[in-house]
């Protein structure tokens, strides 16, 4: 019964899909260990997602049930949830004993993190939600070490979450390696089971539609990344997850206006942690790139810039609005050097692909926005093309620039938004980040 | 709408074709229907590949089984798109991916002289799944269809194909008096022992002439 607690609690399942043996589950439900509740609500709302559109709840008729029922598209990748199916969730006082943490780091914050850091902890400690707004390579998940400590430390059940598997998967060694004691679970879509009882969670926002009432303490990482900022249900998701009442901090570079005005305390860092300045990216006009990638050739400017990376044997980013120019422009590309790769979303091989450009074993890769966040890459060098186009908006452009420049050993790095007419967004992320470099805009 | 695979927003195709003919609408973009590959002139029985007819269709030829189909075809390869089509559609089972196919049924049946059947489900099967597969596939496309068959409960998986040829009696005739012409339609033929068991039972029955339709050739 223990394991199905420490697994259960604060989480909801699908009961016919829980990795323990169904007469387990039946006894605890008989025990009135476990609670069940509908998959679909009467008000046609998914239960575990929270979503309620009528594009996303389709009706049908249930053979096993044998009449209408309804199913959830938005969370259907988790296993269907419909009107005929349970969720479960453990609803006796817990009996689940607080583990002993420890705190293995012997890096430094800077004076600037150090009082963010203080900053947070004041308000996980008045239970106020909180805003870090710092600047790419600031050092963000540094200064966020010891307020986890922190509470940990007082038993309390604390939740990491990103929009994205990429961030979640750069963040788990890190926090491994920082809290060795403590029982941590990576979760995002088809990773590994782990056992036992969390008290540190990393997920993607996406998995946080399986908890409900579970952490004291959310921590909501590149708050204003796509699909957080635009998904109603993932926000939802995460206010769901918690606890009554428990303080969300959110950290981002580019916090959207009204994130700003929705979180009552707010800790600026416009510096990086090695004090060098962000790189500024540069305009450079390529006219009529969309046609020149659809009749099967690159612009020139691009294979300057492209060639110039591959001599001087520097890892190169190049960020394209569409994947279907991702796919134009790979093969035209690999003509310059074969073993240029590209990714995009639905890649299963992104990983990979990143940790060898990380390594130096091949010279660029070509990506949609995907890559925008959450990936340091020693002396990238870092182009979009098509920086005009309405995907790149500032906060995406700040991210890609912010790829650049970000080790000590590399302070600089370029950024080149290729065009095809400046628009305002592109201004408006260069304005931003000169402004950064210039302190504080307080 | 959002494409119902990829979820990328699709601009709107109104035509006036769309507006006069009553065409089915499109519900996946350019792209993902651009993924599935569509078989072209193949075996005359299952569409597979080769002319005239395939290797495995000329080894039914020479079992009890020979004859019992007349002509078929199969419309798409089983390519990784198709797979992770028919995963989503029926094992996460999302209902709505019956419409994605509908426009190319309904052009390829819509002027069918032969009663269109389904292969059918096995009753427990059915509910496991909570949706019959092959019948959602018809009905998005608006096409009619008739049952004379039932399923018994067989586990496919696992046997060899000469376990498969051997279990008998799979389907039985519901007692429906049958028409002249089938049309046996499956969403996806493998190894073909399905249609050739349906169609045996059904010529059983006094049905002179079967085509088959599988949307899908494994």
């Amino acid at each position: 019964m223990k394991d199905i607690e420490e697994f259960l609690t604060g989480r909801v399942w699908l009961r016919n899909f829980t990795p323990f043996p169904k007469e387990q589950i039946d006894q605890a439900i008989l025990n009135g260990k476990i609670s069940i509740s509908r998959g679909i609500t009467d008000e046609l709302q998914c239960a575990r997602c929270l979503e309620k559109s009528p594009q996303k709840i389709i009706s049908f008729f249930c053979s096993a049930c044998v009449g209408i029922c309804y199913y959830c598209r938005h969370c259907i990748r988790m296993g269907r949830v419909s009107s005929c199916t349970e969720l479960i969730t453990w609803s006796s006082p817990s009996t689940i004993t607080p583990q002993s943490h420890s705190f293995h780091w012997n890096g430094n914050l800077t004076p600037l993190q150090e009082r963010a850091s203080q900053e947070v902890q004041k308000s996980l400690f008045q239970q106020n939600d909180h805003l870090v707004y710092a600047v790419c390579g600031a050092g963000k998940t540094e200064l966020l070490f010891p307020p986890i400590f922190a509470a940990l430390q007082k038993g309390q059940r604390v939740c990491v979450a990103a929009p994205r598997t990429d961030v979640v998967l750069e963040l788990s060694p890190r926090l491994r390696a920082v809290f060795p004691d403590t029982i941590i679970h990576s979760l995002y879509g088809n990773s590994p089971e782990e056992s036992g009882f969390a008290s540190l969670v990393i997920a993607t926002t996406h998995q946080l539609y399986r908890f409900q009432n579970a952490f004291d303490v959310m921590i909501v990482d590149e708050a204003d990344a796509f699909p957080y900022s635009y998904d109603l249900a993932l926000k939802n998701a995460v206010i769901k997850a918690r606890k009554k009442d428990a303080p969300i901090v959110y950290v981002s570079a580019t916090p959207s206006d009204q994130l700003q005005k929705q979180v009552p305390e707010i800790s600026q860092i416009f510096n990086r942690f090695h004090g060098h300045p962000l790189p500024v990216p540069e305009f450079r006009s390529l006219w009529g790139y969309d046609k020149a990638f659809a009749k099967g050739k690159i612009p020139k400017k691009l294979i300057a810039w492209v060639d110039e990376k591959i001599e001087k044997e520097e890892p190169f980013l190049v960020f394209f609005p569409t994947i279907e120019m991702i796919e134009q422009a790979i093969p035209l590309l690999q003509e310059r050097h074969p073993e240029i790769a590209a990714v995009h979303s639905k890649d299963p091989d992104r990983k990979e692909k990143v940790m060898k450009l990380r390594q130096r074993q091949i010279p660029g890769v070509l990506t949609s926005t995907i890559l925008e966040r959450g990936i340091t890459i020693p002396n990238v060098q870092v182009a979009v093309v098509g920086a005009d186009q309405p995907v790149f908006n500032a906060a995406a452009l700040i991210q890609i620039a912010g790829r650049a420049g970000r080790s000590a050993d590399y302070p600089d790095g370029e950024v080149v938004f290729f065009h095809n007419g400046i628009v305002r967004q592109m201004d408006k992320a260069k304005q931003l980040i000169i402004s950064y470099n210039g302190g504080s805009r307080r | 709408m959002n494409c119902y695979l990829c979820e990328r927003d699709m601009p709107l195709q109104a035509n006036w074709r769309s507006l006069f003919l009553n065409d089915l609408e499109e519900v996946i973009c350019s792209r993902c229907r651009s993924s599935f590959e569509r078989l072209e002139k193949g075996c005359r029985i299952c569409g597979g590949l080769g002319t005239d007819i395939c290797s495995d269709c000329s080894k039914w030829e020479t079992t009890a089984y020979a004859g019992v189909i007349d002509s078929g075809k199969s419309l798409f390869r089983y390519n990784p798109a198709m797979k992770e089509y028919l995963h989503q559609y029926k094992f996460l089972k999302d209902i709505v991916l019956a419409e994605v196919f509908a426009p190319v049924l309904r052009e390829e049946l819509r002027s069918q002289k032969a009663v269109i059947v389904p292969i059918p489900m096995n009753e427990n099967k059915l509910k496991e799944r909570t949706f019959p597969q092959v019948d959602r596939l018809l009905d998005a496309a608006s096409l009619p269809y008739v049952y004379y068959l039932g399923k018994n409960e067989v586990r496919l998986g696992g046997k060899s194909k000469a376990d498969r040829i051997a279990s008998e009696d799979v389907f039985w005739w519901n007692g429906k008096p049958v028409p002249e012409k089938v049309l046996l339609f499956d969403d996806l033929y493998t190894t073909g022992s399905t249609m050739r068991m349906a169609a045996k039972a059904l010529k059983a029955e006094g049905v002179k002439e079967i085509t088959i339709l599988a949307l899908i050739r494994a």
